[in-house]
């Protein structure tokens, strides 16, 4: 018992030492690829036409004159106390801003994903088991499509019919204007913050206005989870074990899914996890076209204006975030894995 | 069957959900603007300067005087009632509108008016370079602008100007006046109250006031219910944030919004027939332009230049790329200003071209880098340029990058031509004569002027320039700038292209908006919706 409480704190230490390097690592990589970039933040400040005196307060204020280490110093030291700085754009700390852009990713990505994963499991392991069948060919002509059309019109084309024409869902934004400030801001998330305050118009006008775009990202990952699940399905429907179950007599339900797709499920995890990842970057063109303030539009417009304490602030976030997936893909690895559950122990 | 019915009734509870009422109408109340905010960094009206900042602050915010939209060479009077000039026009006396209050209902007095101008030089805000041109600083403000008594400021410039020079400064973006009272109470390490100022509160005497700004998202206005003017005919405003043209395009028509900011030149082709939507067209200052560094040893021959005038496709780009939202303009006055001029010398001629190059002694191709901003119009226009360019051996290698760079890199000379833009700060011819042909030494607060960073020596177009300002006769003045443009135009390495013809879509239920001079300067106070 102890032997394995500590094997679990040892991997628990190694653990935390891998995150602590990433994110560090993540942290040089962005703030030296921040300051060689060739944009000057002072610039995006103070404009084009300000006087040289005006230059040189701001370039002071932002700490420039000192020397680069001395910054990453300052800002490192800051970060570890929980201060990501302040970004010059909104004129709030970093941390602030992250977390009322990111629960707007996070909500738009977990519905997506639900509806990614829901859909394309499913479609991959019927276009498995009716290979080279019409299911297969259905499901690949939609993951083909998935993958080769550009976002922006996809969503400008699901706008134009789904808003513009049949009235089904609401437009660009997250709420109508009639229904802004109405419900606190706690959580972040319009749809949480709605529910918990039992607004339930609020929360229906919010979910017509997040449905399409989460569907647009939903069929993204759809046509990837498809197509992997598909190909791991077929991987597995070959193998020798799927012959002997149905030799033994297990009906065709039990064979593919009791027993072949869960073997597929343990690389799934990681496709999965993976493409939650993505997701939770922000995916700037949908955020741009549906007007979401997401992590993704803020990482964008906050590069544009050189708020490179913003840029470093999103991207240890979203580094964090790759990494929490990561660790939670092992976990579930040892849940469905068998093997990996001796292995930990 | 089981499942069959399972799934009907999920559809069913899908497509009833889907459908639930979408408003098809904004409130009656309230104006709802789309446009492109995610860059303000500030509503301090001091120190406002992106194009939704300062649309907002001038919601907000007025000044002491403004021009009339429709003559905008007359000056007219907003917080200050009248003006008188000193004779040798370097001392300035306004006499305050009694009636003026602000939004908390203090009065406005000249000492407000005294800590607002004050305030934006010693801050050493980005945008004190208005006012500073006429010789402030922050040792010398608070003898040059002062307050004698509540109702009268008396402003004492540095040298002799045209005295409406002064006043298109003063009713800029910096000029609005501040509740001196309340931004005092809030004042923190002497920042003059900008850290209250800058995001969350305001303390104006304008028609609305700020109730909400959410950066990068949305900025509420709420209708001043303490207004001493006219009661604005909308309760609140909401500036929300949308890039992107085709989505705006589909809310407006949708009637989610009122007002689209952000229409590209097709999505009006594709409003033109729809009832619901009427398009204003407006006046803005903004020119397009070729700056050529003349550092180059090619673009230092005149000849080179002359020729690269008429390698341009002026009517086409204006007819297929802009489609209406820009006309053909040659010369540094924009139209609708003082001393414009229609003055268009310049066709594409290739021959004509071909010619002069081969009179500058130019032989084989020339290869210049061209940086250009990423977006349109710019990388439409540039491509237009690259193909005329190259049928007389001028090669156009374009550098696309973004924004920020875009500046950096003309900033530091660091190219052969720049494709940009140049839009005036105030409508007041001298925005642009001290842009393009103002040299450093001529410019009293030294600063480095477009033709500088072109390495282009105005000679004695620069003296010119600076006399035209100084001019207290309107008519000599308009005169001068019309003599310096063709100058100008002939033989400056400043390639002018279009002008922008602004263009506003609205839902047609929008009544009232007026369009301002330059770029941000609606009013949206005026707003009635049926």
């Amino acid at each position: 018992m102890i032997l394995r409480l500590l094997t679990y704190s040892r991997h628990a230490g190694a653990w935390a030492a891998t995150v602590a390097i990433t994110l560090f690592g993540l942290a040089v990589l962005t703030f030296v690829i921040g300051r060689v970039v060739p944009i000057d933040p002072v610039l995006a400040i103070v404009g084009d036409k300000a006087s040289p005196d005006v230059y040189q307060r701001v370039f002071i204020e932002l700490g420039r004159d000192k020397p680069l280490y001395v910054q990453f110093a300052t800002y490192v030291s800051g970060l570890l106390h929980g201060d990501f700085g302040q970004s010059f754009v909104t004129s709030r700390p970093v941390l602030s801003d992250l977390l009322d852009f990111f629960p707007a990713t996070l909500e738009l990505s977990t519905i997506g994903l639900l509806i990614g994963m829901v859909l394309g499991i499913p479609a991959g392991v019927a276009a498995a088991y009716w290979h080279e069948k019409w299911p297969d060919h259905l499901v690949r002509l939609i993951a083909l499509v998935g993958y080769s059309v550009p976002v922006f019109w996809l969503g400008l084309v699901g706008l134009f019919f789904l808003y513009f024409k049949l009235d089904w869902v609401s437009g660009p934004g997250q709420l109508d204007v009639f229904y802004q400030g109405i419900v606190e801001n706690r959580t972040g998330s319009i749809l949480i913050d709605s529910a918990l305050a039992g607004e339930w118009e609020v929360f229906w006008n919010a979910m017509s206005h997040i449905i399409l775009p989460a569907l647009l990202l939903g069929y993204y990952s759809l046509a990837y989870i498809g197509r992997m699940t598909r190909s791991m399905m077929l991987d597995q429907l070959n193998r020798e074990y799927v012959l002997t179950a149905r030799l033994k007599g297990a009906s065709e339900f039990e064979v593919v899914v009791g027993h072949a797709l869960r073997n597929a499920a343990i690389p799934l995890v990681t496709i999965v996890a993976l493409s939650y990842g993505s997701l939770l970057e922000g995916s700037v063109l949908v955020e741009t076209i549906f007007s979401w303030p997401g992590i993704g539009n803020y990482l964008a417009s906050s590069l544009f204006r050189a708020d490179m304490n913003a840029v470093l602030g999103g991207t240890l976030v979203v580094g964090a975030v790759f990494v929490f997936l990561n660790m939670l893909s092992d976990a579930l690895y040892g849940v469905l894995d068998p093997r990996a559950r001796e292995h930990l122990s | 069957m089981n499942i069959s019915r399972w799934a009907n009734s999920v559809a069913l509870a899908a497509v009833l959900a889907l459908s639930s009422p979408v408003w098809a109408a904004t409130p009656a109340n309230t104006l709802v603007v789309a446009d492109a905010i995610d860059d303000v960094i500030t509503l301090d009206p001091g120190e406002v300067s992106e194009v939704g900042g300062v649309l907002a602050s001038n919601q907000m915010y007025q000044p002491l005087v403004s021009f009339d939209v429709s003559d905008p060479t007359k000056i007219v009077g907003v917080l200050a009632e009248s003006w008188t000039v000193s004779p040798d026009g370097k001392i300035y006396t306004f006499k305050m509108n009694p009636k003026a209050t602000f939004a908390s209902g203090n009065p406005v007095t000249a000492r407000d008016a005294e800590y607002s101008l004050r305030r934006v030089v010693l801050m050493k805000s980005r945008s004190a370079f208005i006012i500073t041109q006429f010789g402030f600083t922050p040792e010398n403000v608070n003898d040059h602008i002062k307050a004698t008594d509540d109702q009268t400021l008396v402003v004492e410039i540095g040298d002799t100007y045209s005295p409406s020079f002064l006043f298109y400064c003063l009713s800029s973006y910096v000029g609005g006046i501040v509740d001196s009272k309340l931004v005092k109470e809030h004042e923190t390490n002497g920042d003059f109250g900008n850290a209250w100022l800058k995001t969350a509160n305001s303390a104006g005497s304008g028609p609305f006031v700020l109730a909400k700004w959410e950066p990068k998202q949305s900025i509420l206005l709420k209708r001043n219910d303490n207004y001493w003017g006219e009661k604005p005919g909308v309760e609140r405003v909401f500036i929300q944030h949308s890039a992107e043209s085709a989505a705006q395009r589909l809310l407006l028509e949708k009637g989610d919004i009122d007002i689209a900011n952000k229409l590209g030149p097709d999505d009006f082709d594709a409003i033109a027939g729809n009832s619901d939507i009427a398009v204003m067209n407006g006046r803005s200052g903004t020119i397009y332009y070729m700056g050529l560094n003349v550092r180059n040893e090619n673009l230092a021959k005149p000849k080179v230049v002359e020729a690269l005038k008429y390698l341009v496709d002026y009517d086409g780009i204006a007819g297929t790329i802009s489609k209406g939202t820009m006309e053909v303009h040659q010369t540094l006055v924009p139209n609708g200003f003082l001393g414009a001029l229609d003055y268009k010398p310049y066709k594409l001629d290739i021959e004509k071209a071909k010619s002069l190059l081969a009179e500058a002694g130019v032989k084989g191709e020339i290869s210049l880098d061209t940086v250009v901003w990423n977006t349109p119009p710019y990388t439409d226009f540039a491509q237009a340029i690259q193909a005329t360019m190259a049928q007389a051996g001028i090669k156009l290698n374009l550098q696309v990058v973004d924004g920020q760079q875009w500046l950096d890199r003309y900033r530091n000379h660091n190219l052969d031509i720049w494709l940009g833009l140049w839009g005036p700060d105030y409508p007041d011819p001298h925005s642009n004569a001290k842009a393009f042909a103002v040299n450093k030494q001529d410019a009293p607060d030294g600063s480095e002027s477009l033709a500088d960073r072109f390495g282009w020596d105005a000679g004695d177009l620069s003296k010119q320039a600076m006399a035209a300002v100084r001019e207290q006769d309107t008519q000599k003045r308009k005169a001068m700038y019309e003599a310096i443009q063709k100058t100008h135009t002939d033989t400056s390495p400043f390639l002018y292209m279009f002008q922008q013809t602004r263009k506003v879509a609205i839902n047609s239920k929008v009544k009232g908006l007026v369009l301002g001079l330059t770029f941000s300067d609606d009013r949206y106070w005026t707003i009635t919706k049926e």
